[in-house]
């Protein structure tokens, strides 16, 4: 909501006042409020999201699929603090990715292709979070939480969280296709198409990330380069391009449902559209 | 005559279920005196393997297997009420809809464990324990989503025109004291016992009396809101036919 003045997409009438009174009067007064929120609790949660599951529960990188049971008990043992505070922390703020797939699933209904597209999209990421991000999160925590549970058990709850977070796949397989197909039959201009290409790149990891479910070694095991490094490369060129042509279209919304205008266009158009109407 | 579009009787449909979860919540054994996360492997397989519990766990677990998510429809009703405010966007809709689908999922997986953990209470006791805990830690700490909804529907009400709003502020108030009274829960995994334990004051007793009062509270203020929007849409159309 804290959007500066001095951005194009700024409504007029915007104080510019200290960020506080601007923050307020955006809060108040901004039409477009709602998209903002949706977008800063994005990046919120995936600042979140990066310092919880990397530093602090070392949860990514994965550890090695092939470790033995005596290991997998010293990983739970040496990250014992980080697991249950860094996943407390998720479970605190995981709906965090509502916002998220509704501001994607919104930038589909701004398109010029049928609503389903964005209803499907909601609905399968809305289900994501709990086989690919809380299980892992609920049976690390039980992992970590008990002293002395027989290192067999601890192996298979091991086992269950590295697969089940990295061997969800279907659901963002199919979640980036239906975001890709609606960008590219989309008129209204509302994404690129080469990001609409990026879509298919990221639905192609989901495929690669398959064999992570069957090979213990090697580049194909959920912490290989293939399964791994290749796909959190590609994921991380994907939310960082999506996270800024979100932005982008936010600053060009007219709240109509022609073109989404460029943004020196809306920049002007919008002292007559959108003057003192915040709704 | 209005044309009957459902939504009274999936209103109605609340009152039904609230007595059947709390039957539920009742008869299942571990709640009454709830189980603490400090009982050793072989006090929980005893607590499974008591005949007296065994069967009131599976009862119980199938009760809310089949009825946990009879509260979808009273979710839904909610994002109907957020759909009438005036929003610029149905993000906020689209947000409450993306939250009430997690509740629910969460709670049917911790049944599973739970149904598990009964269906043979002859196996291993570290077996036993260790469903028990992935049964308790989900049903505890995977909370988000009840925090989702409740601040959503706080955010959505600060958000709608204050002249002629569909819920009262305090309603958004108390989303927002209840989305608080739930983040203790998250942390339940750091302590096996005392008031942050899964059974302890905060987890437990907090987070589940501050989701019977959001039930009961957010009922009785959709119910008065349902029928008050029923009584104006039928006074505007007595207006229109005067008029004619």
């Amino acid at each position: 909501m804290s959007e500066t003045t001095a951005e194009p997409g700024t409504p007029p009438g915007a104080p510019a006042g200290s960020r506080l009174s601007r923050t307020a009067w955006h809060w108040r007064n901004n039409p477009k409020r709602e998209l903002w929120f949706a977008w800063y609790t994005t990046v919120v949660f995936y600042n979140i999201f990066f310092i919880v599951f990397f530093p602090v529960t070392h949860a990514q990188p994965p550890p090695h699929p092939w470790w033995s049971d005596a290991q997998v008990a010293y990983w739970f043992n040496h990250n014992h603090d980080g697991l249950i505070i860094g996943f407390a922390i998720i479970f605190a703020v995981a709906a965090m990715t509502a916002p998220q797939n509704a501001l994607i699933a919104y930038s589909m209904r701004r398109m010029s292709v049928s609503r389903a597209f964005g209803y499907s999209y909601l609905v399968m990421y809305s289900l994501s979070a709990v086989p690919g991000m809380l299980l892992l999160c609920v049976v690390l925590s039980v992992g970590a939480m008990r002293p002395g549970r027989d290192p067999a058990q601890l192996h298979w709850l091991y086992d269950f969280a590295f697969l089940s977070f990295t061997g969800t796949m279907g659901i963002f397989l199919l979640g980036s296709l239906v975001w890709m197909l609606a960008i590219l039959l989309d008129k209204n201009r509302v994404m690129p198409k080469w990001f609409g290409y990026l879509n298919l790149c990221n639905a192609l990891t989901e495929v690669v990330v398959a064999p992570a479910w069957i090979f213990h070694r090697g580049v194909l095991d959920w912490n290989g380069l293939i399964s791994w490094w290749i796909n959190v490369a590609v994921f991380g060129i994907y939310t960082g391009a999506f996270i800024t042509l979100l932005r982008t279209m936010i600053l060009r919304e007219d709240f109509g449902d022609g073109p989404l205008p460029d943004l020196k266009k809306n920049h002007q158009a919008k002292a007559s559209t959108l003057a003192g109407t915040p709704r | 005559m209005r044309r009957t579009d459902g939504e009274l009787i999936l209103f109605w449909t609340l009152p039904v279920l609230a007595f059947i979860w709390v039957s539920a919540f009742l008869l299942f054994p571990a709640f009454i005196h709830p189980m603490s996360p400090s009982m050793t492997a072989a006090q929980v397989a005893d607590f499974y393997r008591d005949p007296a519990h065994l069967s009131r766990i599976r009862y119980s677990m199938i009760l809310f297997n089949w009825f946990g998510v009879g509260l979808i429809p009273m979710l839904m009703l909610l994002v109907m009420q957020v759909r009438r405010m005036a929003h610029r966007t149905p993000i906020l809709s689209y947000c409450l809809l993306g939250c009430t689908a997690g509740g629910p999922t969460v709670f049917l997986i911790a049944d599973l464990f739970w149904l598990l953990a009964a269906f043979q209470p002859g196996r291993g006791p570290q077996l036993t324990l260790m469903f028990n805990d992935l049964a308790w830690m989900t049903f505890t700490a995977v909370v988000p989503f009840l925090i989702g909804q409740s601040l959503v529907i706080a955010l959505a009400i600060y958000l709608d025109r204050p002249d002629r709003p569909v819920f009262r502020r305090w309603v958004a108030h108390f989303n927002v004291v209840v989305a608080a009274a739930l983040v203790p829960a998250a942390f339940t995994g750091l302590a096996l016992s005392g008031p942050m334990a899964w059974n302890g004051l905060l987890p437990f007793w907090v987070k589940n009396i501050a989701i019977g009062a959001w039930i009961v509270v957010m009922s009785v203020a959709l119910g008065r809101n349902i029928y008050r929007q029923r009584a104006e849409d039928s006074d505007q159309r007595v207006a229109e036919e005067a008029a004619v």
